[in-house]
């Protein structure tokens, strides 16, 4: 859809000569670019459908986000008259909340495309809603990247051992604990978490991202709070996604083993470590690179609760603070982020498996 | 009778699936006596009530669990409260379940540019975060009933059944019996039903287990953070009444623990059927698991 040849090569073709010049003659040359093209061309269908079902289906929640603000406003400043038609006019304008459904959906999208503009936010008035999310975003990042991070690198480790030692009793209650575990929802951990380590023995915060008499900056003492309140939230996340990678890791491994170049490998006298590490874990962390892409939407879902308990404040507090103020701008924002950041993920993914993996050829 | 057989004798060949349909017939035997276990409870009287007993009374003979901030008898809550989880599972997991079956047979069978299309959405509804739709729809929906509460979670987990679904359809569809199916001019509903639908019994199964495990800890999830949709309590609505009520300080542990070891063994349950099905009916993965 995106390879379109110009009239120039049709013409050339239906004169039945080699076309040296053109586009699709370059493409059928360059499969890889033509792979790379085409699968951006599926990302830019993805985002905008993503996009487009995200916006209508927050504009269908009844409630005016206005009116919300007036009460607000009415409250902050003992301003106690009733708004006149005139003022909520102006405050629709600057929501983008005037006109039919398409023309705000026009304007939202044109408004996001061109000028990355959400408009203004409602749970911090006047600042633009992008402002509230960029504000919000690192701490997300931080909590979230590294734990999910962590929880792969760990994962795919002891899966890989687990794979490798089958039938040993240590491997077993690896597979076992992680089959039970693998879907527990992070905040049930972060649930115990808090019980026992903030709660029952006091040692760590449960509350907040940092000690609040800190100011931020790259001090010793801020980077050393930050590490400190970030423990427990990261580590649910860690936890459970550390169980779910052993599994898929492990499921991965077994049918590698049974490979007859490992054999190979083994009677050519190979230390069992290196046939693991470089014959049998090499063949298989590569789909895991795939999936962990497309996990991190699922990760964000989960995301959203843990920061939620530990008012951490990450994208996940300001999308709850959000709907319950009715806050449009930032409840897609946020939504639209997390859309965008898990399709770009997975494009990069599958753009960068062909240069790691030479077998995979999905050009052809 | 011969398809009983066959699941009796799958259901002997793992292990894995056995202890996770135990688990979870038990959950659900638990939930179909709820009545009459609430009942039992009470003694004639209500122990759901508000102020049926006294407040925050610690565990003991007469109340095994305490009670609650309202005088309510925290052990009558957590079994009515599972059977509601349990029925929001069942019914989004059928609900997405037909969904995502009906989506993924058209797409797999018809292939072509209906499947490009159907494929291409499926996976746009699978990258939207769910959890954002989530919130807002119950923040919409203040007082709605069990049904409608499944309904609303399933309109999200339906891409996952249709996934997962649609990969087997495709590598059945080029199978010789379904071609032989096609050169005897059997029609397309008839081979989908005589001749597909059997043989994807199984991965529907694990489309359903996932698509409850889903839809359970979305509801849990949002009553978790005291957003979700009023008028259901189910156990997640428990943790949050002792998060918020400072449950904990008052040594009122059951109102929090119970709920969570109950929901963790489910989740467990319903992973161990999923994958004690993929084992069986993949030879590649027949022992992958692990014993």
């Amino acid at each position: 859809m995106t390879a379109e040849a110009p009239p120039v090569t049709t013409v050339e073709e239906s004169s039945r000569t080699t076309p040296v010049t053109g586009v699709r003659a370059w493409l059928s040359r360059h499969p890889l670019a033509a792979y790379a093209i085409r699968r951006f061309g599926l990302y830019l269908v993805e985002l905008w459908g993503a996009l487009t079902i995200a916006f209508f289906f927050f504009r269908l929640i009844p409630g005016d986000p206005i009116r919300t603000l007036l009460q607000t406003l009415q409250q902050n400043y003992v301003y106690n008259q009733q708004a006149s038609a005139e003022v909520i006019g102006r405050y629709r304008h600057e929501f983008g909340l005037d006109g039919n459904i398409f023309s705000q959906y026009l304007k939202h999208l044109s408004n996001l495309v061109l000028h990355g503009d959400l408009g203004p936010s409602l749970i911090n008035y006047p600042t633009p809603a992008q402002d509230v999310i960029l504000q919000s975003l690192p701490w997300t990042i931080g909590l979230l990247g590294i734990s999910a991070v962590l929880a792969w690198i760990l994962g795919v480790i002891v899966g890989a051992i687990a794979g490798w030692r089958r039938g040993k009793i240590g491997s077993a209650i690896a597979t076992n604990l992680s089959i039970a575990l693998a879907h527990v929802p992070f905040f049930f951990v972060a649930l115990i978490l808090v019980y026992v380590f903030a709660y029952s023995l006091g040692v760590l915060p449960a509350r907040s991202a940092y000690d609040s008499n800190l100011s931020p900056g790259f001090s010793l003492d801020f980077i050393g709070s930050v590490l400190k309140y970030g423990l427990l939230p990261g580590l649910s996340i860690v936890v459970i996604g550390t169980f779910g990678w052993i599994l898929s890791t492990r499921m991965l491994m077994v049918p590698v083993l049974g490979e007859d170049y490992l054999v190979y490998a083994e009677a050519k006298g190979l230390k069992p470590w290196r046939i693991l590490t470089r014959y049998a874990l090499r063949n298989c962390y590569l789909p895991q690179v795939t999936a962990f892409g497309i996990s991190l939407g699922f990760i964000f879902n989960g995301n959203v609760l843990v920061e939620q308990l530990f008012n951490y404040p990450g994208l996940g507090t300001t999308l709850v603070t959000a709907i319950r103020q009715l806050d449009f701008n930032t409840i897609l924002g946020v939504t639209d982020m997390a859309i965008f950041s898990v399709l770009t993920a997975v494009l990069l993914l599958d753009l960068l498996l062909p240069l790691l993996d030479p077998r995979v050829k999905y050009w052809k | 009778m011969r398809l009983l057989t066959a699941v009796l004798r799958t259901i002997r060949h793992s292990r894995r699936l056995a202890v996770g349909l135990i688990i979870l017939g038990l959950m659900v035997l638990l939930a179909v006596f709820s009545p009459l276990i609430v009942h039992a409870i009470g003694g004639g009287s209500d122990p759901i009530e508000v102020a049926a007993y006294e407040k925050w009374l610690v565990p003991g003979p007469d109340h095994l669990l305490g009670t609650d901030q309202y005088g309510r008898d925290v052990f009558a809550m957590v079994v009515s409260a599972m059977s509601v989880s349990l029925q929001i599972g069942a019914i989004a997991g059928v609900i997405s379940t037909v969904a995502g079956v009906i989506v993924a047979f058209v797409a797999g069978y018809k292939g072509g540019w209906i499947d490009g299309v159907l494929s291409t959405f499926t996976g746009i509804l699978l990258v939207i975060p769910t959890f954002p739709l989530l919130i807002a729809l119950s923040a919409y929906a203040k007082n709605v009933s069990l049904f409608q509460v499944g309904v609303m979670i399933s309109i999200f987990s339906w891409p996952f059944a249709a996934k997962t679904i649609r990969s087997q359809v495709l590598s059945l569809r080029s199978r010789p019996y379904v071609d032989l199916a096609r050169v005897s001019k059997a029609r397309d509903l008839e081979i989908i039903v005589t001749e597909l639908l059997p043989n994807l019994l199984p991965f529907i199964g694990v489309g359903f287990a996932s698509s409850a495990l889903g839809a359970i800890f979305g509801l849990v999830g949002l009553e978790v953070i005291g957003l979700g949709p009023g008028g259901v309590i189910d156990l997640g609505q428990i943790i949050f009444n002792a998060i918020s009520t400072g449950a904990l300080t008052l040594g009122a542990w059951p109102m929090f623990v119970v709920p969570i070891v109950l929901l963790t063994l489910l989740f467990a349950a319903l992973n161990m059927i999923n994958i004690g099905l993929e084992e069986v009916y993949n030879p590649r993965l027949r022992g992958v698991a692990g014993e």
